[in-house]
Order: structure tokens, then sequence, then C-alpha cells
């Protein structure tokens, strides 16, 4: 029997495709632009651990590479390097438990964020994660640097992580963290359980080392009070910016927020203040009314002794527009009537230029240097100059992406993009800057040759686990293993 | 007549990007969470099982996203393969337009239907069924194929103000809503006409599987019998042909001379107007299937059920997905249902269990969608009956069937 029927006999004929067609619609796997091709030959949809683990098992048989995913395709992960199969658990998607005592979830690997948190919400517990839209799941979003907004105090998601089920490459299910005592009788009660914590290796992965088929969260209480601010200040004091940015990272603020204020302009909002140009959005939480207007005070007063000025009601409607890509539709106006083929607007192309992570304390170097090459580049004024957009998160980093607005029709618009994003990424990867979102070796190679001893560690634990380089094959080796289409 | 305007799928082709990848057209769950203090009000709440086919065929190729990423590989690439699963991928979409719904910003479907024009325009064959129904229009005016005239009562002029624009369904399979919908309008007072043998297909389905020059020949070939017989409203049974008059024409001629709208729309406004009276009592338990191309896709909601409403003796009971989430009856426009019948017969099931758990009557407002799940019915044996709204209005009008 071959590989094919192999997989056949572990999921159905229904669950298995090596159709060109369907494999191509999975290649199509990044940001709003054309990047990479990471196609598939085989796709197979699992429903079930054990089926996980038999496909691994029949893949390490034939050799052939594993890429695990999810639904997001957002920055250009999850898609398979070097072709083979493409493990598509979008249909594991069960929570499967909700201990409001403990205050744990357990889902499966393609259970979305939003399907889990509003589960959540509604058992009087949160996540600190409202990600943009439907699409990331539990594990996926372990598995790759996700960020996102409510990031402050808790940090990534993977810090509220404190078990996984893992499928390693041999085919053996494992579990680890707290899941490693899901069969006791007290369960699964703690990430830090005996011996070194082993959900790190799985973190940021890519799935190299095994296939994450369930994650145990650990979620919080939901705050019964909550309040939002928002401050502005003028382009020149983007110092006194950094040491607001730090001081209410300090106090462990819920939620921090900077943008510039071409974000507004994107975003449809107005801002009547002539002279702002920063603005900090701020989310604070607490259990009574008087432990929330301390926590408002503390905002206050860390803004304005930093020179900020009070902008009222944009923190408002930011924070409480419920958080989905969506806001723009919600609530729910009926749209027009759809036409045979609606002309599609004229308006430009958005493009990341990249989703970044570096030390807070250096957020003026990173900015002057994102504008600087913007405008060498020509890829800045109106009437959509590039928009910063961070997140400020507890170690004092921010996690941060800026957006550019570009028609992507228009070849010389992307040729300046792609100079603009060489020549930040070389001053970026001078500096020890790291990114979010995208996956090794989707991200240039300094990623690796600034940490090179780790790279190394990495190497020999994955010729270990996986002598075969069955999983997720490329995700540990420098730059040119990926198709680049541009 | 005016002028024809240029196809925009070149325009589209050039400015249409791809999504984000989000995954909330189809991927189960809310597509809204809750903010920091809310959880979204009831309305915001999208079902968890959105696209029918991505249900049914469970790979990513078959949702919205998936067609949408294959649609941009086309656009980009005139060497993009066509294979038979581009085809099949590209006509399963049922048009139901739960997508478009979720995903307000970047319409996956526009982006499918652009890729049915791409397919055509690159010479792909249509699925047989397809072809048949296009060379029917082509030949004999209606999709069915038919020779002879339809069994609408003769006696309604061509020429008023006020056409009734049966539909095929309507005209050849159903004609007991047409009959029904000319007895209501004329009961309540109005000079109605109805064209007759001048009333070609609307054009919808080659409009929707990528032949859209037959759909602009049948949309010239109609405005102008319309306009000679004098309309200046043209009132339609079908969702389909409703779509097709009121949003479809005017992009291939400009401003339509005269007004269209749903007979559902109508008959509420008549009701309003006391010019419908109603003299007997239905007592019957009914739940309301929202016509996708009604509902979703022309926004026509509260009509329906307003007349409904005012129906002695009617009790409306909403199913589960209801409104701007109703789920697909499986007919897809004619489209999926001609060419894939086992794949839009389980969704028709489905569809009908969810509204025998609410009710032991269907009532919809399109004959498309009513000739769909009738059939489905009588094949399956259910108990269940369906009908379509006029139908039930002739009846407590005291209108006695034709």
């Amino acid at each position: 029997m071959d590989i094919i029927g192999t997989l056949e006999k572990i999921v159905g004929t229904d669950r298995i495709s090596t159709s060109q067609t369907i494999c191509q619609s999975y290649q199509f796997n990044c940001f709003m632009g054309r990047e990479w091709e990471m196609k598939p030959d085989i796709v197979v949809m699992a429903e079930t651990t054990e089926q996980v683990s038999e496909i691994l098992k029949a893949a390490n048989h034939y050799k052939v590479p594993v890429t695990p995913k999810g639904v997001l395709g957002g920055s250009g992960h999850g898609g398979p390097l070097r072709g083979g199969i493409l493990l598509d658990l979008a249909l594991m998607d069960r929570i499967i438990s909700i201990d409001t005592k403990s205050m744990k979830s357990i889902a499966e690997a393609g259970c979305s964020f939003y399907k889990l948190s509003q589960e959540l919400f509604k058992n009087g517990l949160i996540l600190p994660t409202p990600s943009y839209c439907t699409g990331p799941n539990v594990a996926a979003s372990a598995i790759v640097p996700a960020n996102g907004f409510g990031k402050t105090r808790y940090g990534p998601n993977i810090d509220l992580v404190e078990g996984f089920e893992v499928v390693l490459p041999s085919g053996e299910i494992t579990r680890i963290g707290s899941l490693a005592y899901a069969e006791t009788d007290f369960g699964p009660y703690y990430r830090y359980i005996t011996g070194p914590d082993l959900i790190g290796l799985f973190t940021r992965s890519n799935g190299a080392f095994g296939i994450v088929t369930k994650v145990a969260y650990r979620c919080l209480k939901r705050p019964k009070r909550w309040a939002f601010h928002s401050y502005y200040w003028r382009r020149e004091q983007i110092e006194n910016v950094t040491k607001a940015l730090m001081a209410t990272t300090a106090a462990e603020i819920f939620d921090v927020h900077i943008n510039d204020k071409w974000r507004f302009l994107w975003g449809g909002y107005s801002i009547q203040a002539k002279d702002c140009y920063f603005v900090m959005m701020f989310a604070v939480n607490a259990e009574n009314e008087q432990e929330l207007k301390g926590k408002e005070q503390t905002v206050e007063d860390i803004s304005r002794s930093h020179g900020g000025t009070y902008l009222p009601q944009l923190a408002e409607a930011f924070y409480t527009k419920w958080p989905t890509v969506f806001y723009a539709a919600l609530p729910h106006t009926r749209r027009k009537p759809s036409t045979i083929v609606i002309p599609a607007e004229t308006r430009f192309y958005n493009y990341l230029l990249d989703e970044l992570i570096f030390p807070t304390p250096r957020f003026p170097e990173v900015y002057n240097k994102i504008e600087e090459l913007c405008e060498k580049h020509g890829i800045s004024g109106l009437p959509l100059p590039p928009v910063f957009d961070g997140y400020p998160m507890k170690s004092q980093v921010i996690s941060q992406q800026t957006w550019v607005a570009i028609d992507d029709s228009d070849p010389y618009w992307v040729k300046q993009f792609y100079k603009l994003q060489g020549d930040f990424r070389e001053w970026f990867g001078n500096k020890g800057g790291t990114f979010q979102m995208k996956v090794p070796p989707l991200v240039p190679d300094f990623c690796w040759t600034n940490q090179s001893g780790t790279l190394n560690l990495l190497k020999s634990i994955k010729s270990i686990l996986d002598p075969n380089d069955i999983l997720s094959p490329g995700t540990f080796e420098l730059g040119g293993s990926v198709k680049c289409k541009n | 007549m005016q002028k024809l305007k240029k196809t925009n799928l070149q325009e589209f082709r050039k400015k249409w990007s791809l999504c984000l990848q989000c995954g909330s057209c189809y991927y189960p769950g809310p597509i809204v969470p809750h903010n920091w203090v809310d959880l979204p009000p009831p309305e915001w709440s999208s079902p968890t099982h959105k696209c029918p086919s991505f249900e049914y065929f469970k790979f990513r190729a078959y949702s919205p996203l998936g067609r949408a990423n294959l649609a941009t590989l086309a656009f980009n690439d005139n060497q993009f393969p066509i294979t038979d699963d581009l085809i099949k991928i590209a006509y399963t979409c049922t048009s139901c337009g739960m997508c478009a719904e979720i995903c307000q910003a970047k319409q996956p479907l526009a982006a499918i239907w652009a890729l049915r024009e791409e397919l055509v325009q690159r010479g792909a064959q249509l699925p047989e069924p397809l072809q048949k129904i296009d060379a029917n229009i082509k030949k004999f005016n209606n999709i069915f194929g038919a020779k002879s005239a339809p069994q609408i009562s003769d006696d309604i002029p061509s020429i008023e103000e006020d056409i009734y624009f049966a539909g095929c369904t309507a005209r050849f399979q159903k004609p007991e809503v047409a009959n029904a919908t000319i007895a209501i309008l004329k009961t309540a007072g109005m000079d109605i006409a109805y064209l007759g043998q001048e009333e070609k297909c609307c054009g919808f389905v080659p409009g929707h599987d990528g032949n859209t020059q037959l759909l602009e020949e049948k949309a010239i070939q109609n405005i102008e019998a319309l306009n000679k017989a004098g309309a200046k409203r043209v009132i339609v049974s079908c969702a389909h042909c409703y779509k097709t008059l009121k949003y479809d024409y005017p992009l291939i001629v400009g401003k339509l001379p005269f007004e269209v709208v749903h007979i559902a729309e109508l008959l509420s406004k008549l009701i309003e107007e006391k010019k419908i009276k109603f003299t007997s009592e239905i007592k019957k338990k009914v739940t309301y299937h929202d016509p996708c191309f009604l509902g979703r896709h022309c926004n026509v909601y509260d009509e329906p059920r307003k007349v409904l409403k005012s129906i002695p003796g009617i009790e409306i009971i909403e199913m589960e997905r209801n409104g701007r989430w109703s789920h697909c009856c499986g007919s897809g426009a004619k489209i999926s249902s001609s060419c894939y019948p086992e794949y839009t017969t389980a969704i028709t099931k489905e569809r009908l269990l969810e509204g025998k758990q609410a009710a032991d009557t269907i009532v919809t407002s399109c004959t498309s969608c009513l000739a769909h799940m009738d059939k489905t019915v009588k094949k399956e044996g259910m108990k269940l009956e369906i009908h379509d709204l006029p139908i039930l209005v002739a009846r407590a009008m005291g209108i006695k069937p034709n």
C-alpha cells in the first residue's frame, strides 16, 4: 500500500485529497501579498488525536513531510515549505472542558479563540486575547508567535498555556505541562510539573517538534468593572511617549495601545486636536469602583506627568467596539445589495511592512527609522500614510506592526515596498530585533544568525525527535528554502 | 436602447485583493466574541455552520476563502490550470451569500462570481446541466427548454403600467403561484398585465454561471418588452428574477425606466393600504424561509413576515437560522442544484429538518426555493407543507385556486 492508500485508511477517502486545485487553495498562504507559495501535495483532514498519530506514523514510514495547519493564513506561516502533507486541523474544533472553579479551559487545536472566548465569557472567565477575527486557533496561536492587544499585563497567549497534548513525529501521543496530569484525580492544574517546562519546546516551533492537538489555557476571572481612557502627545514628545509606555507597563495596566495619528485616518475616527500625533489608549479593570478609580488615577497621573493630554471618548469607542476585523460593519447595517460582480473599490492595497518585537525604551529609534525609510522610498504622506500600531507588553517590549498603503497592481510600488522592507530589515537585524507572527525561515536570516547557539540546540533536538525530518521541514533553516514569487 | 456597459471583470480582476484569510466566512464559531464588557447582541450571532459547501465537502477549497484564493491565482496567472476540480469548486458554491454577509469588507462571493466569469472567458466547459440551461434560455427563452405556452391565466392584458414578471419557475413549474398572484392583485383592484410569450428568462443563471453575455441579451430583450408594454412597475415572484431585474439590469443598461418590486413587498404594501382583505382563517403554525436572494442579497426580510402576520390564524415560529443568518435551501440558484444534486439535496434536507423542528409548514417567497424544497419533501416523503407566500394570501382572501 502507498502513502495515499494508508492515509485513506486512517481518515477515510473523503478527508484526503491530492487534487492539484484543492492543494492550490491552501497555497496562497500569506498576508495580503503574494510572497510565498507553500503548496502541499496532499491535504489530509484529521478529526481526532489518534488519526493525527496514525498519519505521522505513516508519514514517517514513507518519509513524507507533514505540516499542520489551522485556519488563519495571516502572515504566511502555517504552510508547507517542502510540500508533502498539509494536515488541516480545522475539524478538530471542540471545546473539551471549561472549569470555572480552577479557571481552566481545554480545547482542541483547531478551536477558534472566538469560540472559546465566548464560552469562557458566558462562564464568567476571559482570556485576555481578543483576536481580530474568527480564524486564530488555540494551538496555532501558541506554536507561532502571535500577539495582539490585551497583552500588556499578561503577555502573549503562550504565557497562558498550561498544557499541551502533542503527537510527536514518531506518532506517540504525549501530554505535557498540566495535561500530563489529565488522567489523575486532581486533573490538569499547573503548567510547572516535575522536571523542565517542555511547553516552551513547542512554542513558536511551527509544529516542527510535534503536532499540538489539545491546549489547556489558564483563564482569568472576568472583571466586573472596566474603564478606557486615551491621551495624546505631540510628534516632538516621542521621548515622553516612551516614558509613559514604560511606566504604564510597569504599573501593570491591563492593556496599553500605541498608535500614531494616521491609524485614525484609516479607521475613520476624527481627532479634533490639531497637535495630536501619538495616541495611547488604556484599558483598566477592577472588581469594584474604588479599585477602578485608583487604576484610572494611575493612568492619568502617568500620562499627565509625561506631558500627555486627555483625549476624550477615543479609547471608550476603541475598546468597547467588538474586537473584530468586522467592527467596521458592526452594528450590522444591511449591506448593499449584491450585483453580479461588484466593482472592486479603487483603493490602496494594504501591506504589512513587518511585525516586530523590540524593547520599549527603543521605541523612538524604531519609529524614527521606519518614518525615515518610508520617506526615502516615497511610501509616505497622504492620502494614506504608513500606520504604526503597537502593543506594549510585560517585559517592557513592544509588539508592533506598520501598515503601508500601496497599489499592489502597480509593479513600481510593489518594488518600492520591498526596497523599504529590505532596508528596514537590515537595520533592524543589526540592532538585534526579533519578529512576531512570521515563523522562520519566512523572516530574515538574522533571526537565526543572531542566536546561532539556540539554532544549533534546536537542530540537535530536532534530529533526535524527528530523525526523518518529516515535521514542518525547513523551519530551522536559513532562508532560500522558500519559493518567493516577488 | 441604452448602451451596454462594458464588463467590469477586468477592473475587478485588477483591484481584487486577497482577503485577510481570517476564515470567518466559513470557520465554525462566532464572528464576534465579546468586547471587554459585554457579549455581542444576539442578532450579531452568526450561525455555527456557515458555508453549505464547506460543511459538505470539508476541504478549504470549498469554502469562500479557498475559492477566493483560487480566484486570485486564476486572475493573476492566465496559465492557471482549469481542472475538473476547479470547475466543481466554482459551481458548488450555492451563492447563498452567507460569506458576503459576514465579510462585508472583502466580498468573497463577488470573487467567486468573477472566477466563473473568468472560466467562461477562458473557454472552460461549464458543467453539462448549465450548458443545457444556457442553451434552453437561448433557444426557448426559459431555463427548462419548455416549448409550450405557460399555464398562466390568459384573462390578463399585456399592456399596463403594472406588469407581472412571473419568471421561468412560476410559468412552467409552479403556475399556481403565478395565477394566485394575478388573482390577488386583481382582487386588490390593480390593473395588472403579463407579457406572456414576450417574457423571457431573466438571465439569472447565465449571469451567475459566468455567461454574462447571455444575461445581457436577455436583459435587453426583457427591458425592451417591458418598455413596450408601458411598464412603470414590474412585480416579480422569484427572488432570483428580483435580484437580476432590480440590481443586475441597471449594471448593464443604467437606470431602469421602471420600478422593480417583489410580490412580498407589494403584498405588504397592499395590506397596509387595506386593499387586501382576508376572509378566511388559516390555522397553521408556519415558519418562514428567507430565500437567499431576497434576504441576504436584496435585504428584503420584514415584508414577507408582515404579510404572514397579517393573515388571520397564522402563527409564525422562526427557525433557528433566520433572517440574515438564514441557511440556504440548497437550490443554489438552480446552478448547484442542477449540477450536483446529491450535494444540494443534503443541504435541502438539513434546511427542511430545521423547518420541521419549528413548524409543520414552511413558507417562502421564491418560486425557485419553493420548487426545490417541494421536490425534496416529496422525494423524501417528509410530512411538511411548503408554500409560496401568495398561495397562502390567496387562500386567506378566499380566492379559489385556478
